[in-house]
Formats: structure tokens, C-alpha cells, sequence
């Protein structure tokens, strides 16, 4: 079996794979989502305690958390600072990140500068930037920006880094400046590379949105879900918990289709992606 | 000679940012644009810090959020490799692994965290669930990237010299995955790090992130500062702890780029 694996991730032996029940596209992820509500399921059953209802009825509130005008607004309030947040971090991060892969002068500069802060919980940031912006928007987007744009900025530089040189020389031997070589050379050769920081990115937004949602308290999901938790509705908490999980998904899969019509010339890229914050 | 010139001048180039981030946060400080209740001198931050490291309550505060994290991620360890290293050595496991990694994978753990206080409680153990959620996933699919990519002779030749499946997995599997293993680990260290200081800010009694929170209800500027400059001081240790461990175990693996 070892073996088998192995010949597996020879493309040679994609080909000869049998149709099987997994090569149907969509149905894994979907009878893996059943698989985890029979799980949790059988563990409500055996523990029957309050705190932890059955997913049935946790899913049942799905369509009340998502037909209350308060709670849709709160949640379409933290989407709207999400993509303003993670648009602004890949302005920025693009092009800090392409610099750095092309000058040695700038990722000598840049990099240790991104080590220090890369251990920094931006998440945490949160009561003192609070304490500087207010508590309006302003806040809450810098530190989504700051959540997003390390990566970003990580994977832009891996990709230009790994530019075919001889692309920029026969360029640069055609007239091209230093700027049009960088955008109209790099750039697009960096783009497979720079649309998983992308997507690393996006999912660290949602994540950053909801963690400093839970830190500030004062509205969007991550404020729903303590407010439930501390007025004991329980089916609201993990219903709001399924809302949180399913837009993960939803955003990560959506991004996978876009990533596919702008560099449908690359190799695919990984299927699972992982983000922390 | 040159090369080594060269990254020297590298290194003291790279310090420019860093120092004058500092100066700039000093000058802003100091010259009084900025109230001292609202950013705090640099001094008086790394001085409070200096002088915390010999107070007894503030060491057991690190003390809680450091067994919190090295137990998260010992557990997420230990399941990921597990996991990793049987999906890459089984198929059926794959099959059963890899839709339910690619669920769960984008979905923000954070969101998780309210129900695991509410079925763990507001104790370690909810903490300590929440960092094996976080920390789980880079690990998993890092180990199993790895073992996916180890050269098949090598398994061909250990199971020609009879040498059994399961124990291939072991003896040549698991060892010829270990860049990638570490490399895994090591994100997973410095995302286990972040993750208890936040989950120790939104609920908890102790801990380093409660310091943060407690500070920030009292509008203690000083105090806001020294527990996050104390979690990314820790992560960067441990990150550097880290890269030495590796250096030594892959002593004689080929030089990764």
C-alpha cells in the first residue's frame, strides 16, 4: 500500500486511478461534512448535557440567525471590513513583496523587519489600536490589513524571486524600463505563487475578523456568538459556529474558481490551504 | 570571504527597519505628540517587562500559557504526524482524510472556540483544544506532503531487503519526511503560540493574554504592551529554538532552499 501511495503522486499513475465514489467532484467534501455532524451527532447523544445540543438542531437556526435583519447586518458589516481590510493588504503587499524577490538590497532590508512581527498575535493588537482609532472601523480594518499582509507579502516575494531571469534579460534587451519589466514580466509570472499568499490571505482575514470580533465585543459575528454564549442560547452559538465554517469554505472554494479563470495556465495549486492567525 | 561580507552587510542592513521602527516609536514617545497614556516610551515598556521577569505572578502567568501551549501542541504533533504519515501510507485512509482536511482546513478554529468553552469549560482544556485545532492542520498536511514525496526506491529497497509495511512506514517514511515534518512543526509552534495568548484574551482568568485584557479594561497603556512584546519575544525564541533543534536533527540531509 505504501507503494501504491507512492506511484500515486507520479502523474502517470493519476490517469489509471479507477472511478471510484471519491473521484466524483464535490461529494467528498460533502460526505465528510456528513461524517462530522454524525460525529458530533453521537457525542451530543452521549453526553447529553445543555451546552452541547444536537447539530439538528443547531442547523435549524441557521435560517432564523440568517432571517434576522440584526444579526445579517452585523454579519454583512464584517464582510464589508473584511474585503476592505484584505483589498488594502494586497495593494500594499503585491508589490513590497515583488521588490523584495527582484532587489537582494530589499529583501535584505525587509526581511528580518517581517520576522520580529511575524510572532506578533495582530488579533492582539486589537485593545491598543482601539485605544488609538476609536472604536470605529478604522480599527478593526487596520488590524485585519495587518493580519493579511505578512503572507501576502511572503508569497509575493517566493514568486518573484523565482522569475525565469532570462525573461527580464530579454526584456530589458527589448527597452523595457526597470518599472514596465516588474509589472508586466514579473508580476504575471508570480501570479500563481502570489494567488496563494492570496489565499492564505483570505482565509487569515476571516479569522482575524472574527478573533478581533470576539476581543472588541461590540458587534459583527464574532460579538453574536458571545452574546449567545453569555444569554445561554446555545442552538444560536453553534448555529452561528456552522454560519463562520460555511463561509470559509464558501470563500475558500470561490477564490479556488477565481484563481482558476486568471492563471488557468499554471499548475494547479494545492488543494487545502492552511491560515492561522 | 566576499560572500561572507556580503551577508554581513545584509544583516546590518536588515537591522535598519527594526532600529528605526524603535527610534520612531521614541521620538513619538518622547517629544509628547503622543499622550504617555496612550503610547508608552520604549524604555518604559522594556523597563516594566525587566522588572516583571522577577514577579512571582507574572512568571506563573507565563507559566499557565506556556503549559497550555506546549500541550496543544504536543497533542496536534502527535495527531498530525500520526494522521499524516498513514494517509500517505494508505489510501483508504487518504480517501477518508483528505475531504474531511479540506473542510475543515479554511474554516476560521477561532469560531470553535465558544462551543469548546462550553463543553470543556472555562479551564485549561478548552485552550489547550483550541491550540490542537490550530496547530493540527499545518502539521497534518506538511507531514503529509512529505511522505507523499519520498522516493518510492527507497521504500522499494527497505521492502525488498523484508523489511515490513508498517515498519517501512517507520524506519524509512517517517525519517525521509522529516524536513518537511519540522518545517510543519515549526509553523505549527509559532501558530500554538498566537493562539493561546488570543484565546486567553477573549476568556480567561489567567495567562498572559488575560494580563492584556486586564491591563486594557484599566487603561494601563504599559501593561497593554509588555504581555504582547512578551508572547512575540517567546514566539521568536522559540521559532530560533526550533531551527537549531532541526539543524541538528538533519544533520546530513540535503540542504533545503
Amino acid at each position: 500500500m505504501v507503494d501504491e501511495a507512492l506511484a500515486a503522486a507520479h502523474p502517470g499513475a493519476r490517469q489509471r486511478e479507477r472511478m471510484t465514489l471519491a473521484t466524483i467532484p464535490g461529494l467528498p467534501p460533502v460526505l465528510a461534512c456528513l461524517a462530522l455532524f454524525l460525529a458530533w451527532d453521537l457525542t451530543a447523544r452521549a453526553v447529553a448535557i445543555d451546552s452541547l445540543p444536537s447539530p439538528w438542531s443547531a442547523l435549524k437556526e441557521v435560517p432564523a440567525i440568517l432571517g434576522d435583519g440584526e444579526a445579517i447586518g452585523n454579519i454583512f458589516a464584517s464582510l464589508r471590513r473584511m474585503a476592505i481590510g484584505l483589498i488594502l493588504a494586497i495593494v500594499c503587499a503585491i508589490p513590497i513583496g515583488l521588490m523584495m524577490g527582484r532587489s537582494r538590497a530589499v529583501a535584505a532590508f525587509c526581511n528580518p523587519l517581517m520576522m520580529v512581527i511575524y510572532p506578533v498575535p495582530k488579533a492582539a493588537l486589537m485593545p491598543i489600536i482601539m485605544l488609538w482609532l476609536g472604536v470605529g472601523e478604522a480599527a478593526k480594518i487596520l488590524v485585519i490589513f495587518l493580519g493579511v499582509s505578512l503572507p501576502v507579502i511572503y508569497h509575493s516575494y517566493q514568486g518573484g524571486r523565482a522569475v525565469e531571469e532570462k525573461m527580464l534579460w530579454s526584456a530589458a534587451a527589448m527597452g523595457m524600463t526597470a518599472r514596465a519589466r516588474l509589472f508586466r514580466i514579473a508580476l504575471p509570472a508570480a501570479l500563481p505563487e502570489i494567488m496563494v499568499g492570496v489565499r492564505t490571505g483570505l482565509v487569515l482575514a476571516l479569522i482575524t475578523m472574527v478573533t478581533s470580533e470576539m476581543i472588541a465585543r461590540q458587534n459583527g459575528v464574532g460579538n453574536i456568538l458571545f452574546n449567545s454564549l453569555d444569554m445561554a442560547q446555545y442552538q444560536t452559538v453553534y448555529g452561528m459556529i456552522i454560519v463562520i465554517g460555511v463561509l470559509g469554505f464558501v470563500l475558500d472554494a470561490a477564490f479556488q474558481m477565481l484563481r482558476g479563470v486568471l492563471v488557468a495556465w499554471a499548475e494547479p495549486a494545492q488543494p487545502i490551504i492552511v491560515g492561522s492567525t | 570571504m566576499t560572500a561572507i561580507r556580503r551577508s554581513a552587510i545584509e544583516a546590518a542592513i536588515g537591522l535598519v527597519p527594526i532600529a528605526l521602527l524603535l527610534a520612531l516609536w521614541f521620538a513619538v514617545a518622547t517629544s509628547g505628540l503622543a499622550p504617555p497614556a496612550l503610547l508608552p516610551a520604549p524604555q518604559t515598556v522594556l523597563l516594566r517587562l525587566f522588572r516583571l521577569l522577577g514577579d512571582p505572578q507574572f512568571l506563573a502567568h507565563c507559566a499557565v500559557t506556556l503549559f497550555r501551549l506546549f500541550t496543544g501542541f504536543a497533542i496536534a504533533a502527535v495527531l498530525g504526524i500520526t494522521i499524516g504519515i498513514a494517509a500517505a501510507g494508505s489510501r483508504t485512509v487518504a480517501a477518508a482524510v483528505t475531504p474531511l482536511v479540506r473542510v475543515l482546513a479554511p474554516v476560521p478554529k477561532v469560531a470553535l472556540y465558544p462551543a469548546l468553552v462550553l463543553t470543556l469549560g472555562f479551564e485549561h482544556s478548552s485552550k489547550i483544544a483550541l491550540v490542537v485545532a490550530d496547530a493540527l492542520f499545518p502539521i497534518l498536511l506538511a507531514t503529509y506532503q512529505g511522505a507523499a514525496a519520498v522516493e518510492p526506491k527507497l521504500v522499494w529497497s527497505a521492502r525488498a531487503a523484508g523489511v515490513s509495511q508498517i515498519r517501512c512506514l517507520f524506519t524509512v517514511v517517517l525519517r525521509a519526511a522529516l524536513p518537511a515534518i519540522m518545517t510543519g512543526c515549526r509553523i505549527g509552534l509559532v501558530i500554538s503560540c498566537i493562539v493561546v495568548f488570543l484565546a486567553e484574551m477573549i476568556t480567561s482568568t489567567d495567562g498572559l493574554g488575560h494580563m492584556l485584557v486586564r491591563a486594557a479594561r484599566n487603561f494601563q497603556t504599559v501593561d497593554m504592551f509588555v504581555p504582547i512584546i512578551a508572547i512575540s519575544l517567546l514566539g521568536l525564541a522559540l521559532n530560533a529554538g526550533f531551527n537549531a533543534l532541526r539543524a541538528r536533527l538533519l544533520v546530513g540531509y540535503p540542504e533545503e532552499a
